[in-house]
Parts: structure tokens; C-alpha cells; sequence
């Protein structure tokens, strides 16, 4: 869907060969733009020749500048398309989606990391835009004539970005992230940016919650219950992944829901409400676990985890138990893990968050959320053996 | 030829099925050879399993009490205290 209509009349289509070449369709923001073919036309030439065409930086260098600059404008929709033409150009999915979001943790060469940064620079702030910044990319090694190409793929992929999103055109297909704008920071007493990560894999279009949403927003305080019925479970698995007490967590829980009412002004849907407020209620949890003498942070790097005991679970273990017992179990035991993977592991094996959303609501990279997880599941493993084990399998390694 | 180590490194990525298929043949070239990460894997699958069905932590007492709370303060237009509270 867009603002405009859309046209899939293949007739239309039809000239638009250059599209279907590179990604295998004509994307919806140029299907959106068909009320003047001719203009999208000259878009998909001025595409071709800059993007596609061989030019002095590389193809990929190209891709890159595109996906750095969607990702400063907070574009989810051109990263989703390119990234998966990349793919086919044998760049990892995640390296894209590393680039649009910071391109300096994408393990990019210097040169490269120099391009982008002039990228980044040149599209949000122009006005501070220079000649000592051309001299950077000189000082690489850059032709004039590359430093032109990289000039004129800032200002396509700004207007492409425009476009899009003055259009309001949905996705091609899922995106791999959605930048949430500003709603998604922190409330202003926060003292640590962990909310910051603009990263959530999620389709904000569909969110159950609008409804509800904006009734509180027109004034409604009633609606808020319902939100309050909807997600004070999710709310409270958060916290108590956070704060190891029940009382404390629902305390927490009142407060990320005041705070929540009291923020939902500033939340402007780009995000998923449920997504939006369970970053406030981790970042509720986390300003009371700075308070505690114990404290410990979500934040250390790990040394690396090494299993112990090794022995042959039962083929169906939880028939050994009732269910009852089995959460009466995992939660005495979840409870025992450190909490920066309690909170990992809880988010994505509990509240089954995407790998995104959990690293954007714990303000941690993809590769290190991932490696929290896995550190949790293990220990969890290390200490179910003795319930789940056959008797007399296996040794200790 | 991967080692136990690499295994253990990608074991999250295999249990949330998130490999190219290339490496995910490796894997389980490894697996079907290595006793240790073959019982390594299966238990960590079935821990999976058993905290994903478990309902740990779905909070109950969410019905009524709480909820009135949280509405009174947010109905009385509670300002939340300035300094978090300690625990």
C-alpha cells in the first residue's frame, strides 16, 4: 500500500526493464509513482546509469553509500530491497543491515569506512559540509571522479528515501529492520542510552494496538486498560528477567506503565507499541538494578562459556515431570542464571522476540545479543542435566 | 573441517535456524561424527523446548488488583518519583 495508487498493470509496467534485471520486480515505490511513467523512467536511467552502470566506484561501493544513507535517514525500505540484491552479490545479509545501521561496527575497509562516513555526513548534515571533507576522501586514494559518483549516490538515495517515504509505500516484503524515530528513546530520566538502538524487525503498519493507542491519545485514560490487560504479562517477564524479586517487579511494572501513559504523546506508531513499551519497562528495570550494591551490569563482555556435562537426555524428557513442576523448575533455574543472560534469554526464548528486537531492547549488537543467548541456554542446559539425564549417560567433560 | 569449538559458536544460530544452508551442512557433517556435540546439541534443543512450553513467569495475579492500581495512579495523574527507587 501506499498513499498513491499503485499500478501492477504489466503494461505500464512493461518499460521498466531495469528493475525486474536487478531485483526480479519493479518495486512497489516506483509501481506508487505510475500516475507519471515518464517520471519513473527517468528515475530508473538516472538508477541505472549511477547505480547499476559501471562507473570509477565499485558496485558495491555503490550499495554501500545506499544503504549508509537510507540508514541515516532512518529508511528501512530501500536496506530490505538492497540488501537482498547484495546477498546475491555475496555480501551477508547481516553485514548490510550492520551498514545501514552503523557502518564503523561492519568490519569495512578504512577506505571504505572513510566513503561512508562522507556519505553519512553529506546527507544529514550538509550544512557542515565541506571541501576539508572531499580532501578526506582524496587523502584515501579517491578519484575526483569517484568523490562525484559518491556525491551523486547521496543525493539519489535521499531523493529515492524522499520519495518512499512521501509515498508512504509499505514493503516489498519483511523487512529485516524498521527504524523506530524518537518515541523509542528513553524517557529523559534515564542515565544510559539503552534504548537507543534504533532496530526492531517488525511491521508497524499492522500493530494491534493502534486502536487502543490512539483512543488514549485522544484523551480516552479508559482505553488504557485494555493495553495495560494485553501486555502487563509480557511487561512482568521483562522486569522479572531484570529484578530477581516478584514484589520488585511489580513495582517496576506500575512504573513502566505510568511511565509508558505518561510518554505515549511522544510514541508515534513508527514502532510497534508492545515493542516500544517493553523497551520502557527493561529500561525501568534497569534504572532499579543500577540502584542495588550487587549491581551488575547487562553490559560486560563475557569470556567464552565452556559445557561440562555431558550426558544423553531423556527422549522425552518433560514427560518425567508435571507441568506444573516444569515451570515451577525452569523458573527456579532461570532465576539462577546472571542476569545479563537471564534478560537475553528471556526476551528471546520467553517472550520469543526476533533476534532484532531483543538486541534493540537490550541497546546490543545482533552478534552480541546472539552470544548472550546462547551463554544462557547453555548454563540453563549445565543445569537441567540432573533433572533430564538418563541415569548413568555419559561423563563430565 | 569444523571443530567442536566452531560447533559450539554457531549452536545458537542452529537452534534458531538461522544458517546458510552451507554451513548448516557442515554442522551436521560434524554432528553426525561427534558424540560430544551431537548429545551437546540434543539437550540444549529439549532445554529450548521445555522453557519455551513451560509458561515460566506468565504472570497471573495481572487480573484485577494490579491493573486497578496501575489505572488509579495513572487516573490520579501520579508523577512518577524523580529518583527511581531502590531495591
Amino acid at each position: 500500500m501506499s498513499f498513491l495508487p499503485e499500478t501492477d498493470n504489466p503494461e505500464l509496467l512493461a518499460s521498466l526493464t531495469v528493475f525486474k534485471q536487478h531485483f526480479g520486480f519493479v518495486p512497489r515505490v516506483f509501481k506508487a509513482q505510475m500516475g507519471r511513467p515518464d517520471l519513473v523512467e527517468s528515475q530508473a536511467k538516472l538508477i541505472e546509469t549511477l547505480l547499476f552502470g559501471k562507473g570509477s566506484l565499485t558496485r558495491i561501493q555503490k550499495e554501500f553509500i545506499l544503504l549508509a544513507v537510507s540508514g541515516a535517514n532512518q529508511n528501512s525500505y530501500f536496506p530490505a530491497v538492497h540488501s537482498r540484491t547484495l546477498q546475491f552479490l555475496g555480501v551477508d545479509p547481516e553485514k548490510s543491515q550492520q551498514i545501514a545501521v552503523d557502518h564503523h561496527q561492519a568490519n569495512l575497509s578504512e577506505t571504505d569506512v572513510a566513503l561512508l562516513d562522507f556519505a553519512r555526513k553529506l546527507a544529514q548534515q550538509a550544512h557542515a559540509f565541506s571541501a576539508d571533507d572531499v580532501e578526506v576522501l582524496r587523502g584515501h586514494g579517491f578519484s575526483e571522479e569517484q568523490i562525484l559518483e559518491a556525491v551523486l549516490m547521496v543525493g539519489l538515495t535521499n531523493l529515492l528515501n524522499v520519495v518512499q517515504m512521501g509515498l508512504g509505500t509499505e514493503p516489498d516484503f519483511k523487512p529485516r529492520l524498521v527504524f523506530p524515530l524518537k518515541e523509542v528513546n528513553p524517557p529523559e530520566d534515564s542515565e544510559r542510552p539503552i534504548l537507543e538502538r534504533p532496530l526492531v524487525d517488525e511491521s508497524a503498519s499492522a500493530d494491534p494496538d493502534a486502536e487502543f493507542v490512539a483512543r488514549v491519545k485522544a484523551g480516552e485514560t479508559d482505553a488504557f486498560e485494555e493495553l495495560v490487560r494485553r501486555h502487563g504479562r509480557r511487561v512482568y517477564r521483562s522486569l522479572i528477567g531484570i529484578l530477581d524479586s516478584v514484589e520488585e517487579a511489580e513495582d517496576a511494572m506500575q512504573d513502566a506503565f505510568l511511565k509508558a501513559f505518561q510518554h505515549l504523546p511522544e510514541f508515534e506508531g513508527r514502532s510497534r507499541f508492545s515493542t516500544w513499551l517493553v523497551r520502557i519497562a527493561l529500561n525501568t528495570g534497569l534504572q532499579r538494578l543500577r540502584g542495588r550494591k550487587d549491581f551488575e551490569t547487562l553490559d560486560d563482555e563475557s569470556e567464552e562459556f565452556r559445557p561440562r556435562r555431558i550426558q544423553a537426555w531423556l527422549e522425552n524428557p518433560e514427560d518425567l515431570y508435571s507441568r506444573e513442576e516444569l515451570r515451577r523448575l525452569v523458573e527456579m533455574e532461570v532465576m539462577k542464571l546472571p542476569s545479563k543472560y537471564r534478560v537475553a534469554l528471556i526476551l528471546r526464548d520467553l517472550e520469543e522476540l526476533s533476534t532484532e528486537e531483543a538486541a534493540n531492547a537490550m541497546g546490543l549488537t545482533i552478534p552480541g545479543l546472539k552470544a548472550r543467548v546462547l551463554r544462557g541456554r547453555l548454563m540453563l542446559r549445565e543445569s537441567m542435566v540432573s533433572y533430564f539425564a538418563k541415569a548413568g549417560a555419559g561423563v563430565n567433560a | 573441517m569444523i571443530s567442536c569449538h566452531d560447533f559450539i559458536t554457531e549452536l545458537g544460530n542452529l537452534l534458531d535456524n538461522e544458517l546458510a544452508a552451507e554451513i548448516r551442512e557442515q554442522l551436521e557433517a560434524h554432528l553426525a561424527d561427534c558424540n560430544t556435540c551431537q548429545v551437546l546439541y540434543d539437550s540444549t534443543r529439549k532445554t529450548l523446548r521445555i522453557v519455551t512450553d513451560s509458561g515460566s513467569f506468565e504472570y497471573q495475579p495481572v487480573e484485577e488488583p494490579l491493573v486497578s492500581k496501575i489505572m488509579d495512579r495513572i487516573r490520579a495523574g501520579c508523577e512518577l518519583p524523580a529518583t527511581p527507587s531502590k531495591g
